[in-house]
């Protein structure tokens, strides 16, 4: 299995499968392992610059060194190519967002060999087409991903967790629905259905402290049995689930209440609306989208390469 | 270039004869937005009520090959609006119903056409807050918004439009509508939701938006914090990105932009300040209280001679008084400014900030600082007098800040777009292969090019045919140079 380790030698053997109409499979008949440099990492940036073969675990170590953090925290350990390309991301979604929230600019291979960049190093930025965004969730159908900058967050510098535990569902939903509605700023809020919870703060000592005890009291009050855990097992058990799930289904986060219901098990990130199930889900792509999402493919792959 | 026999005709009988503009003196009205060096009078000008209106009005461009513009409240700064001689504006003014408030799902869905501060007005009451705030924000659009992806003061802590969209309703350039997201987050597929906020009305008609609102904080605290000069400022900006702090907003202002906001809305910032910080902070309490001790300590150390604090409402609307000022205060001590909207890693700033020094010293002219600190986005005003000829020169020297901008690894603009303004300067930041690709990407959506065409991307026609200094990616530059 090639595994590239230049721009160019992705360059090359993508361009040479685009003349001889062959297929590729990125992940499978090609792998950026070779690609994993730290190229920059500003600190009073708060920002950096990968190649796409880089481990989460391996960048997150060195981020660590200067107190931040990709706050991203999907299931296993993920190069960043394939976090953006399956657009993955885990319970720190619910404060921080998915891969295309923190993606600042990218650098691609397309199918027939064209290296071209999009984005940039900088926070902000409005000048031309997001392909950063684009390639977010493309599934690796659309352009290699070689490089990509990432928008970093500073270490909390601490952290507590809170268990809950809810009779029902509609207690479940109550409590998440009360916490929503709260001032509190909570980094992480799964629902580990049926009947718990899990609810991460972060931040000062003092303003984690503050918080979890008036979430503590709030989810009292909503009927819950609330334990405090320092130890994050449960964001393992939460990610570990996330990661076997087969199938994702989505609702308009103020359906919980009639979304758990149909449901037996899933973990759920309740703002987002997404519910991560251990059964297959339908596609709920738009046939329109599709056929735009075929336009842009034929576009940047006519050949159908990575098809 | 003149419409096609009957395409008036028609359009007035399909939409009816009000929602359709043909006198010279209306369609002078639509002849600019914000840039207003750049003017071109349209054919027609419609004011659709519908999304089903405009698809009839983009299905017939499309059949007749007729270029159309789509346009907000016609406030921005880079031409994204600007009208197409021959083509037709389709002003989405009409359309500005907020169609659903869901607290419970924290979203609102609104037609194009209302208003940034009306999202925010719908759901005060009820304790929630719509994000972005662009300067422009009482007049400004969501549908303007979502084009060019606008940020504001405080989208440090809360990024920008695109962290905020969760589904849009687009007419593509061929009249077919499709909704890309809703509510929930996470849709299978490519991040067309991300790749359409931002593209500058070049990929279609948004005519439904769905907004995520945030909860008000539990607290919000303000500091304003006077330096000596800028570079000290800078130094605490500094030190506040260190310290793990995240504020809302930072802003900065020089000597000469404090100046002028004394002279226009006399804010009574402390005398003899060669920069203000102002940082604002907004959370649970008990971090904000921390926070903001923190702040000030920091101020303190780079050199600050006086800080000061505000908690309520009124208190933080004076200190933020001078700054919301600052660009029409500019009239008080010029009788012409140019906004230049250039983007540096933040820990370039004070580098950056001197080479502006030196440039506004080579071409004469003064140049006034407002800017973003907190992400880097800088918002040089030239100062000229365009009756004594010194409108080339302001050009140059903004375009040479621009240029800095790039030295710097930064990026042409920040907020206020490519539009027509810029469109000529984007090989100095992408490659010609990374315009190519730009420019498959937009026929994928736009084959026929009808959908503001000649923004954005350099067209020979616009530009010449000498693309500009072109310099490496900032991202291909990043560890070692590569470029085949």
């Amino acid at each position: 299995m090639p595994s590239v380790s230049s721009l160019e030698e992705a360059s090359e053997l993508l361009a040479e499968a685009h003349e001889h109409g062959r297929r590729l499979r990125i992940g499978d008949d090609l792998t950026t392992d070779g690609l994993d440099r730290i190229l920059e990492h500003e600190a009073g940036d708060l920002t950096c610059t990968v190649e796409a073969g880089i481990r989460l675990s391996q960048l997150s170590g060195e981020l660590a060194r200067h107190a931040q953090r990709l706050s991203l925290d999907p299931p296993g350990d993920p190069t960043i190519g394939a976090l953006l390309a399956c657009n993955l991301s885990g319970p720190l979604r619910h404060r921080f967002g998915a891969p295309r929230d923190l993606v600042l600019g990218v650098t691609l291979v397309l199918p027939d060999g064209t290296i071209a960049s999009a984005g940039g190093k900088v926070v902000k930025n409005v000048a031309g087409y997001d392909l950063a965004r684009l390639v977010c969730g493309s599934q690796g159908r659309l352009a290699l991903i070689a490089r990509a900058s990432f928008r970093l967050h500073p270490l909390p510098k601490s952290s507590h967790t809170l268990l809950v535990e809810a009779s029902d569902d509609d207690t479940l939903a109550r409590s998440v629905a009360a916490l929503l509605r709260s001032q509190l700023e909570a980094s992480a809020i799964d629902v580990l259905h049926p009947g718990r919870l899990a609810i991460l703060f972060e931040g000062s000592p003092a303003a984690v402290e503050s918080q979890t005890s008036a979430a503590t009291s709030l989810l009292e009050d909503a009927g819950c049995l609330v334990t405090q855990c320092h130890k994050a097992a449960i964001w393992d058990e939460s990610r570990a689930r996330q990661g076997a799930a087969r199938g994702r289904l989505r609702f308009a986060p103020g359906d919980l209440a009639s979304a758990l219901p149909l449901i037996d098990e899933a973990v759920i990130r309740p703002a987002a609306g997404v519910a991560y199930l251990p059964v297959t889900a339908p596609d709920d792509t738009p046939p329109e989208v599709r056929r735009l999402e075929d336009a842009i493919r034929a576009q940047l792959d006519p050949n159908g390469v990575l098809a | 270039m003149s419409l096609p026999g009957g395409f008036r005709y028609q359009l007035r009988r399909a939409l009816g004869p009000a929602k359709v503009l043909v006198e010279p003196e209306q369609l002078r009205v639509y002849e600019c937005d914000g840039l207003t060096g750049q003017r071109a009078i349209p054919e027609l000008v419609v004011l659709p009520e519908s999304t089903e209106e405009v698809q009839t009005v983009v299905r017939a461009c499309h059949r007749a090959r007729v270029p159309f513009v789509a346009r907000g409240a016609g406030t921005g700064l880079s031409g994204g609006a600007t009208p197409v001689a021959g083509g037709v504006v389709v002003s989405l003014a009409r359309m500005n119903r907020i169609l659903e408030v869901d607290l419970e799902s924290q979203r609102v869905v609104v037609e194009p056409g209302v208003t940034n501060l009306d999202v925010t007005r719908a759901v005060a009451d009820a304790g929630y807050f719509y994000a972005p705030d662009p300067s422009s924000q009482q007049v400004c659009t969501i549908g303007g918004n979502v084009a060019e992806n606008s940020g504001g003061a405080h989208c440090l802590k809360h990024g920008f439009t695109v962290h905020h969209v969760t589904g849009l309703t687009l007419v593509l350039p061929d009249g077919e509508l499709v909704e890309l997201g809703g509510k929930a987050l996470d849709p299978d597929g490519p991040d067309l939701l991300g790749v359409a906020v931002g593209s500058e009305g070049t990929l279609g008609i948004v005519t439904g938006i769905t907004l995520r609102i945030l909860r008000r904080p539990e607290t919000v605290r303000t500091l304003l914090a006077a330096f000596e000069s800028t570079d000290a400022a800078g130094t605490a900006v500094s030190g506040i990105v260190a310290a793990g702090i995240l504020p809302a907003a930072v802003e900065m202002m020089d000597r000469l932009t404090i100046e002028a906001a004394e002279k226009a809305v006399a804010p009574g910032y402390p005398e003899g300040a060669g920069a203000v910080l102002l940082v604002e902070l907004e959370g649970v309490a008990a971090q904000v209280q921390e926070d903001a001790e923190e702040v000030a300590r920091i101020a303190n150390t780079c050199g600050a001679f006086e800080v000061r604090t505000a908690t309520d409402d009124a208190a933080r609307a004076l200190l933020w008084k001078g700054r919301k000022s600052a660009f029409a205060a500019m009239g008080r001590v010029a009788t012409d400014y140019y906004v230049q909207d250039g983007v540096v890693p933040r820990t370039r700033l004070p580098d950056v900030l001197r080479r502006i020094e030196e440039l506004s010293a080579e071409h004469g002219l003064r140049v006034g600082n407002v800017f973003h600190a907190g992400d880097g986005n800088l918002h040089p005003l030239v100062l000229y007098d365009a009756a004594a000829g010194e409108t080339d020169e302001a050009r140059r020297l903004a375009e040479e800040i621009l240029e800095a901008c790039l030295e710097a690894g930064g990026s042409l603009t920040g907020e206020h777009g490519v539009g027509l303004d810029k469109a000529c300067s984007m090989p100095r930041m992408f490659s010609e292969r990374d315009l190519d690709v730009f420019a498959r990407l937009r026929s994928a959506f736009d084959p026929e090019g009808l959908c503001n065409p000649g923004k954005v991307i350099p067209t020979p026609r616009l530009c010449g045919e000498v693309p500009g200094p072109y310099r490496v990616h900032p991202l291909e530059r990043v560890g070692l140079a590569e470029r085949l």
